[in-house]
């Protein structure tokens, strides 16, 4: 047997030829700091140095590490922390930290070389990028990923360990944060998924038996549905729980199945066809999916094509009377137009992923997931046990964005699995899974239609949106355009295209980005042919007061003062400006519950929510801190719990809300048993009168759940759903109501300038520099909120360039199932990224804040479009805005 | 015999594993493997006399990639070397291994699907989704060959030497594109043991570019290695090469004739870059690589004229 030597100790390697070493740092050797990603080699999170040089784990035979040196992330910094650890803390260079061990590895290495050829020279920005090339971030915290570096290679973190603004920002750095994929029991066992090959069967036959009877195979169930008709490629069927993965799949293989073909629909022009075959008889629409943070309306099926859904619309026959009125006449005012927005995946880089252990008749599973309290309900209800039996756990979770907000394939079939094999078992989706059947944000067709006034003002807008939802419906697009930019009249209809395809899922503002690919387009191009200034007619059309200050920010920005006219520049290089305005609405979840207490003199929040990269274990920890005039490192935060007081979900930007005003309550009731129970008062004068009072406090706790908002707001700010009228009303009762979910007053909101180059020969766009200016009120996490804004327009970035799932319109197969072919932003294509917090607008909120995560990312596609139209003269209506679509369109060509 | 029944004779070989360790976890390989290793005269950089350079096979990209005699001498194949994957492939991948590499075609790569190259009776890229493939369609198989090394090396009229045979040509080791099942003409069980490049020209300059959406580590949608000798302002030498866009790294020879003698201006280049897309035969998808072939020609000629 031979022997690898790996932070300086000796381990065996296997015999097996196709071990990977990622697999025997991870699963022999319990290293779990080293996380497996993409098993391709192209998002570096599996970085190890060998010998010194850093590489991919996850492509290297484990039997090449023979004689070699091996370091993973625990073998960086193992003693004291390294300089490259310490600026990633300093500088906020991380969110849900699941690739950040890549990073360091590879960060140390560069930082060792540099400093020992360079001194303590600052590498520039492409120098970091060509050695941070290798690794991908989902989050998108290269903004401080770049500032890091470079402070640590000048020198700057080469003294004291420091105190980070995130509160597990060092379990992260240094690989020692464990995720549900890193969950490890006694006896635990691996689950796989046989997934349809088919986009859409009867399984006639499935035959277990076969994988049961294969020696280390511990469990086999079914996982079809009732009518045994699988709906796209993808769909589980069954699942089969062994000793290892290799074992298990090797069992999957030997599953007999026996199938009925059906004819299938793929995408959006084939299932729209009258002819098309039918993907959910009447009786099986219960099976779709869900594509919204909550609950629909009901709505007519008419084959495939469900909807409109048009409850938003506001004297819709008028606008339609009135744009065929203008087109008739030749109005060039009236802009009309048709936008496509790609399918975008949430790409997280930990896969869905649970644990399931029964111990008697107590369940405990991991999940990586969005909401632990929910969850427990949903798992709690299915299983028929009592909340009081059922534990769902997430420390930490490698992203969400929307996607693991529900109780999904992965939590059921451990559970399932554990169940039946009277054993833990773990199921961990692998890269092609997570890029195919756990939801995306749908792909679109919009046809928009707007008319301004004669007197300059919008007068009429039409907006259609078709979703390519695939096994999925409940797509809120076109009727989010009723809440901006009101009107004399709009006619908005949202009609779900069902497919056999997998089922989208709620994606970071589900519906706001692609409406505003569109929307904002059409009043790009009405500015134009209004000849007034895009952020003068936004600011005359939009009377939200807290987007008027983000006007007046913009509109006083150098680079929008500086802006070229429309098409002005000829060369092969061409730099232009563009605006765009985002909003989206400010949730709160009714119920949620937070609990302060001094234990042995340290305070202690608790609450079951979870930080899914977001922040919220220091947006507690901060204000808990502030409001007893502590540290917030003096702050223990309990969280990722479903055993803790009643927390929200981490979706619709909902967390802060729900936690920040019960938390203020339980603080206050605390401050006054602490007061009460005190012994002595403290020495007037103290600058830290409650750290004293605390020391010497008996234990004691407070509760408070989430109260009512003030009815006090100031001037303009109201619920958006006003506009609406009864019909806001009812929707907002129903929010409540089905999805425990209160809209409140004030509209969270993003005006972003963003500047870019175009090189018209290959097709490519650079973005220069984004100014994201965002009003949601006071900022709790100020370092934190920076790397979410921040990130969204990364995230913005992938969605207008880059992001695209691809298929094959014969089979449904998923092609981009990978990540060199599902293609995420990398370090190098980072802007230089302003933001600027407007801190106003939500003081009838207790404590002022709201939640930042999905406005911030809105405005950012048409924004960059806008920009390209500047600088070009040429509209780009499709995303994403691809090489081949860019040449295409600068030719004047349609594009395959 | 196509490369499953060389697999089921002599089993796939395995160098640093870069290429086939994802095609293990995924299924696409199965079947028996054979680990090699370098010995002395398969790694590293033998100068000979005359300034010639042989190059091991086992010799890694990134050793390529950091050799300050190989960016002197071959600048094209350096920064063609320091271009493609990312820094930690770079450190493993070798370069017999970058050659004999397989297709990163998303239907080759799926194991589900079959195709040419996985003994199935046609293209399923052909009439599918084929935006990242070939924009010159010159066999069954519309994958592009995935080596950019091979595209340098075919500027460089490198001889690559294999344990059987010697002197084999680019041309020679993957042959013309026409054989869809195959990624390269390498008999079964034949290894590529070392690359041997010709001393550079007197006052030979080059370049190597991708058109790519990001910034970094994509595949090429298109890339060109361009070698020049301008003399008294004029094109003397040129020699083009291209990946990305057909089964085979190709040489632009239209372009290299239009050049031939001319004034190194931009007028000339102009004109010359169109001559980029002579013979092509591109997908419904794939015209255009085209328009960036004619770019990234256009860009690389002009700054090494400039």
């Amino acid at each position: 047997m031979s022997t690898m030597t790996i932070n300086g100790k000796l381990a065996p390697l296997p015999d097996d030829p196709d071990a990977l070493l990622v697999d025997v740092v991870r699963d022999a050797l319990d290293l779990t700091g080293t996380k497996l990603v993409c098993e391709a080699g192209v998002c570096g999170a599996c970085t190890v140095l060998v010998n010194g040089e850093p590489a991919v784990s996850c492509l290297m035979p484990a039997r090449s590490a023979a004689a070699k040196s091996i370091t993973t992330v625990e073998g960086i910094g193992a003693k004291a922390l390294h300089p490259v650890q310490k600026a990633f803390m300093a500088h906020d260079a991380l969110q849900c930290g699941f690739c950040t061990p890549g990073f360091i590895v590879e960060a140390a290495a560069f930082h060792d070389s540099w400093r020992a050829a360079k001194g303590a020279s600052v590498p520039s920005r492409e120098e970091i990028g060509a050695a941070l090339s290798g690794h991908l971030c989902r989050c998108g915290a290269y903004d401080g990923i770049f500032r890091a570096v470079a402070d640590a290679c000048a020198g700057r973190f080469d003294g004291n360990d420091i105190l980070p603004p995130r509160m597990e920002a060092r379990d992260k750095v240094t690989g020692s944060a464990k995720y549900t994929v890193d969950i490890h029991h006694d006896g635990q066992l691996e689950g796989v998924i046989l997934r349809s090959p088919f986009a859409h069967a009867r399984i006639s036959e499935l035959d277990l038996a076969p994988a049961r009877a294969m020696p280390g195979v511990s469990a086999a169930i079914s996982l079809l549905g009732d009518d045994r008709i699988v709906r796209y490629v993808g769909e589980p069927i069954a699942a089969i729980a062994a000793k290892d993965r290799k074992t298990a799949r090797a069992a999957i293989a030997a599953i007999k199945l026996g199938s009925e073909r059906l004819p299938s629909a793929i995408g959006l022009d084939e299932a729209r066809r009258a002819d098309a075959p039918v993907v959910f008889e009447k009786s099986a629409r219960k099976k779709a999916g869900n594509v919204s943070e909550g609950g629909g309306a009901p709505a007519a099926w008419k084959g495939n094509v469900r909807g409109p859904s048009a409850a938003f619309s506001k004297k819709p026959k008028k606008v339609r009377s009135w744009v065929d009125g203008a087109r008739a006449a030749n109005n060039p005012l009236l802009v009309e137009g048709t936008f496509r927005t790609g399918t975008q995946q949430h790409a997280c880089l930990e896969p869905h992923a649970a644990v399931a252990r029964f111990d008697g008749d107590r369940l405990t599973v991991h999940v990586s997931t969005q909401s632990v309290f929910h969850l427990m309900e949903l798992i709690a209800k299915r299983y028929k046990l009592g909340h009081d039996k059922v534990r769902v756990i997430a420390d930490h979770v490698g992203g969400g964005f929307g996607s693991k907000a529900a109780l999904g394939v992965e939590t059921t079939t451990a559970i399932e699995l554990a169940r039946e094999a009277k054993a833990p078992v773990r199921i961990a989706y692998d890269r092609h899974e997570e890029l195919s059947v756990t939801g995306y944000r749908p792909a679109t067709e919009m046809k928009i239609a707007l008319l301004p006034s004669e007197q300059g003002e919008l007068k009429a807008l039409s907006l259609t949106a078709y979703a390519d939802t695939g096994a999925a419906t409940n797509s809120t697009i076109a009727a989010l355009a009723r809440l901006i930019y009101p009107a004399e009249g709009k006619e908005l209809a949202d009609f779900d295209v069902i497919s056999n395809l997998p089922a989208g899922a709620p994606f970071r503002g589900p519906g706001g980005p692609p409406m505003a690919f569109a929307l904002e387009q059409a009043i790009d191009e009405a500015a134009l042919r209004m000849n007034v200034d895009p952020i003068a007619l936004r600011k005359r059309w939009d009377p939200d007061p807290n987007r008027q200050r983000l006007y007046d920010w913009a509109t006083n920005l150098e680079v929008w003062r500086n802006r070229k006219p429309i098409a002005a520049q000829s060369g092969r290089y061409r730099r232009g400006v563009g605006v765009a305005t985002g909003y989206w609405l400010y949730l709160w979840q009714p119920g949620s519950k937070v609990e302060v207490a001094v234990k042995g003199g340290r305070l202690i929040a608790s609450t079951a929510t979870q930080d899914i990269g977001t922040g919220t274990r220091t947006v507690i920890a901060n204000t808990v801190a502030r409001e007893f005039g502590l540290e917030p490192h003096e702050i223990e935060v309990r969280i990722g719990d479903s055993k803790l007081p009643e927390g929200p979900g981490s979706g619709g930007s909902r967390v802060t809300a729900s936690m920040i005003p019960p938390m203020l309550l339980a603080i206050e009731q605390l401050k006054a048993a602490i007061q009460q129970n005190a012994k002595r008062q403290p020495v007037p004068g103290s600058n830290a009168p409650w750290r004293e009072m605390l020391a010497a406090s008996p234990d004691l706790s407070a509760s408070s759940v989430r109260p009512e908002d003030s009815r006090q707001t100031a001037p303009g700010i109201e619920s958006p759903l006003k506009q609406v009228g009864f019909l806001g009303w009812i929707f907002g009762w129903m929010m409540r109501r089905f999805s425990n979910l209160a809209i409140g007053a004030g509209v969270p909101s993003s005006v972003q300038v963003i500047e870019v180059e175009v090189d018209t020969w290959l097709g490519h766009v650079r973005v220069l520099n984004v100014h994201t200016g965002i009003a949601v009120g006071k900022i709790a996490a100020p370092a934190l909120a920076h790397s979410q804004a921040a990130g969204a327009v990364i995230q913005g970035i992938g969605y207008a360039l880059y992001e695209a799932r691809e298929v094959d319109a014969r089979t449904g197969d998923v092609l981009s199932g990978g990540m060199e072919d599902y293609r995420i932003p990398g370090i190098a294509d980072t802007p230089m990224i302003d933001v600027h917090f407007d801190e106003g607008g939500f003081d009838h909120v207790l404590g002022g804040s709201v939640g930042i995560g999905e406005v911030a990312t809105v405005p950012t596609s048409p924004a960059v479009a806008n920009a390209i139209c500047n600088a070009t003269g040429v509209r780009l209506t499709e995303l994403p805005i691809r090489p081949d679509r860019l040449v295409a369109a600068l030719k004047g060509r349609a594009a395959a | 015999m196509t490369p499953s029944a060389m697999t089921a004779t002599a089993g796939e070989f395995r160098a640093a594993g870069t290429d086939l360790s994802e095609r293990r976890r995924s299924g696409v390989s199965t079947g028996p493997l054979v680990d090699i290793s370098a010995a002395p005269d398969t790694i590293g950089m033998h100068w000979g006399d005359d300034g010639s350079l042989r190059i091991g096979a086992f010799t890694t990209i990134a050793v390529i990639a950091a050799d300050a005699r190989v960016a002197e001498a071959y600048p094209g194949i350096a920064a063609s070397a320091q271009g493609l994957a990312t820094p930690q492939i770079r450190h493993l991948a070798t370069l017999g291994g970058n050659l004999a590499q397989r297709s990163r075609c998303w239907y080759y790569r799926n194991p589900h699907i079959a195709c040419l190259k996985k003994g199935g009776s046609d293209c399923p890229a052909r009439s599918g989704n084929h935006l990242y493939h070939s924009a010159f369609d010159l066999g069954p198989c519309v994958a592009p060959h995935p080596s950019t090394m091979a595209a340098a090396l075919l500027a460089y009229e490198a001889k690559i030497t294999t344990d059987r045979r010697s002197s084999l040509t680019i041309g020679d080791l993957l042959g013309d594109g026409s054989n869809g099942t195959a990624d390269n003409a390498l008999q079964p069980g034949e290894m590529i043991k070392s690359v041997t490049l010709a001393s550079p020209l007197e006052g030979e300059r080059a370049l190597y570019k991708r058109a790519i959406s990001r910034t970094h580590a994509e595949w090429p949608l298109v890339e060109v290695c361009a070698r020049v000798v301008i003399k008294d302002d004029a094109f003397q030498f040129t020699r083009l090469t291209a990946g990305g866009i057909a089964p085979v790294p190709l040489r632009l020879a239209a372009v290299e004739a239009a050049l031939q003698g001319k004034r190194a201006n931009v007028a000339t280049i102009a004109v010359a870059a169109k001559q980029a897309t002579s013979g092509a035969k591109p997908l419904p998808m794939t015209g255009y690589k085209l328009d960036l072939l004619k770019g990234v020609v256009q860009d690389l000629l002009e700054r090494l004229a400039g």
